[in-house]
């Protein structure tokens, strides 16, 4: 076979791939705390399909992984004492579930039956001592800028906002959880501001992204043709030698 | 080709949305009414390749990995239970709370329901009722002969009857608290039922520690704001849209690989 429609198919389906990231980023682009991602492409030389006397390097393309921006998005006021946004880049909020720690942007917290502040999933918020307990009933709930919870002038506990080295390590997993996939240990992140009655939105750009999704559809259309006129190329060739035997 | 689907749960999920929106906009002028908030949630990540995994026999680590994710759903619509604006009314049984808690109703099946709207009255036997004729709880009962009612902010119902200088007390609204007011079942009518996921219900009297206080002669207005709402109609509008778009992409690229020539 001939290398051309190997390289053109490589980039196809890394194409197929990169619609299905940006299909997701739209899909997204109205969910707290998304963070917009984009596929990493690289070029990988490869072995040649066939032996030619003058050798020309063959490259393929090879998706190498995903990159996420982690760049702020809009803040939005909500007007609810219990909605909370990360004002600054890199940090999360520790979480406690079933399966371990979690981290998230998404500060859409509320409370359990028994005064827990938790995720809208039932993740339990984690504070500097654990969870955190809250009791209604002792009045409103404010949080300062370094995640101080306070009731009525009393302070009752800290929301914990913590960063990673490297963001490398955070694994998505699903309802707005990052997961540690490493055994880094996240550090506090004292640099960044917790905003109370505040969501922070999805960092997605939809003129970026619609564009995005124009430039696959017209590069997938090309590569296309480029293995039509290959196929077309060989197709004559087989043709016109087989006329000459 | 996943896009198809990631971009048809955006479209679901921003239907959702929308739906919410109406049903807050349809409702604005619904006393007490507290507005819903519809949040999306990111769904499943399928992992194409594992971060971490090596990429080489040298141990070479792939950094990031590929993670390719499913779409959105809806997280949860909860209700967002700020304070209302309270609206004078001039009616006598109306009241409104000021602050946290709610009216408790007696309803025919014997449950007792909660309520945030307070345009009461008063029925046959005296009693005072709501809008539906259900009887607010503790039993409250404005004798015939009288011929003025109040209600103080800390619930007390006074009433001074025909010949009388001195006020008399007939009753104490009390109100009920709950931990997570959002776990509140809503049934409609205003009305709403305590679910496992509120918490038991914390009985008190108003003005208390964690009690609002009572307003005679007001009722509260719903916290719907019309133009957060329209600005949100917008802001779903076009994420429907851009996920439409979506479709139609994923679908000409299909058709396009489905015309190659062999």
């Amino acid at each position: 076979m001939e290398n051309a429609a190997y390289v053109g198919l490589s980039r196809q389906m890394t194409l197929r791939r990169e619609l299905d990231i940006v299909a997701n980023n739209i899909a997204n682009a109205d969910t707290t705390g998304f963070k917009v991602e984009q596929l990493l492409l690289g070029e990988e030389v490869g072995e040649r399909a066939r032996n030619a006397f003058v050798r020309p390097g063959v490259s393929f393309v090879m998706d190498n992984g995903v990159g996420r921006d982690f760049g702020q998005g809009a803040l939005e006021q909500t007007s609810r004492a219990l909605d909370f946004a990360i004002e600054g880049e890199g940090a999360f909020f520790a979480l406690k579930d079933g399966a371990g720690d979690a981290y998230t942007r998404d500060g859409a917290f509320t409370l359990d039956p028994e005064g827990r502040l938790t995720t809208q999933g039932g993740a339990a918020v984690q504070g500097d001592g654990g969870d955190i307990i809250l009791d209604p009933a002792l009045g409103q709930v404010a949080v300062a800028a370094d995640g101080t919870i306070s009731q009525n002038g009393q302070p009752v506990g800290r929301l914990s906002v913590v960063r990673f080295d490297t963001l490398a390590v955070l694994e998505k997993g699903g309802d707005g959880l990052y997961r540690n996939a490493s055994n880094a240990a996240p550090v506090a992140a004292n640099d960044v501001q917790v905003r109370q009655s505040m969501l922070e939105g999805s960092n997605v750009n939809p003129i970026l992204e619609i564009t995005n999704l124009i430039e696959i559809q017209r590069a997938y259309e090309s590569v296309t043709r480029m293995i039509e006129n290959t196929n077309d190329l060989s197709r004559r060739a087989v043709e016109r030698l087989g006329r000459a035997a | 080709m996943r896009a198809l689907r990631t971009a048809a749960s955006g479209m679901a999920a921003q239907q959702l949305n929308v739906e919410v929106i109406s049903n807050n906009i349809a409702n604005m002028n619904t006393v007490g009414f507290k507005r819903q908030r519809a949040e999306f949630q990111d769904l499943l990540y399928q992992n194409v390749e594992r971060m971490g995994a090596q990429s080489s026999s040298q141990g070479t680590v792939i950094p990031t990995g590929i993670q390719i994710g499913a779409g959105v759903k809806a997280g949860s619509v909860y209700r967002v239970t700020e304070q209302g604006t309270p609206t004078q009314t001039g009616n006598r049984y109306d009241v409104a709370i000021d602050g946290r808690g709610y009216f408790q109703i007696l309803m025919p099946s014997g449950e007792t329901a909660y309520t945030r709207a307070g345009n009461f009255s008063v029925n046959g036997e005296g009693q005072l009722v709501t809008d539906d004729g259900y009887a607010v709880q503790p039993n409250i009962s404005i004798p015939q002969d009288a011929i003025d009612v109040s209600i103080s902010k800390s619930g007390q119902v006074q009433v001074i009857t025909q010949g009388e200088t001195e006020p008399q007390i007939v009753g104490q609204i009390e109100l009920a608290s709950f931990f997570n007011e959002a776990g509140l079942e809503a049934i409609g009518d205003n009305l709403l039922l305590e679910t496992a996921a509120s918490g038991p219900a914390n009985v008190g009297t108003p003005a208390e520690v964690g009690f609002g206080e009572l307003l005679q002669g007001y009722t509260e207005a719903s916290n719907v704001d019309a133009v957060a709402e329209i600005s949100a109609l917008i802001i779903a509008q076009r994420a429907y849209e851009m996920n439409s778009k979506v479709i139609t992409t994923a679908d000409q690229m299909l058709s396009v690989a489905g015309q190659v020539k062999s």
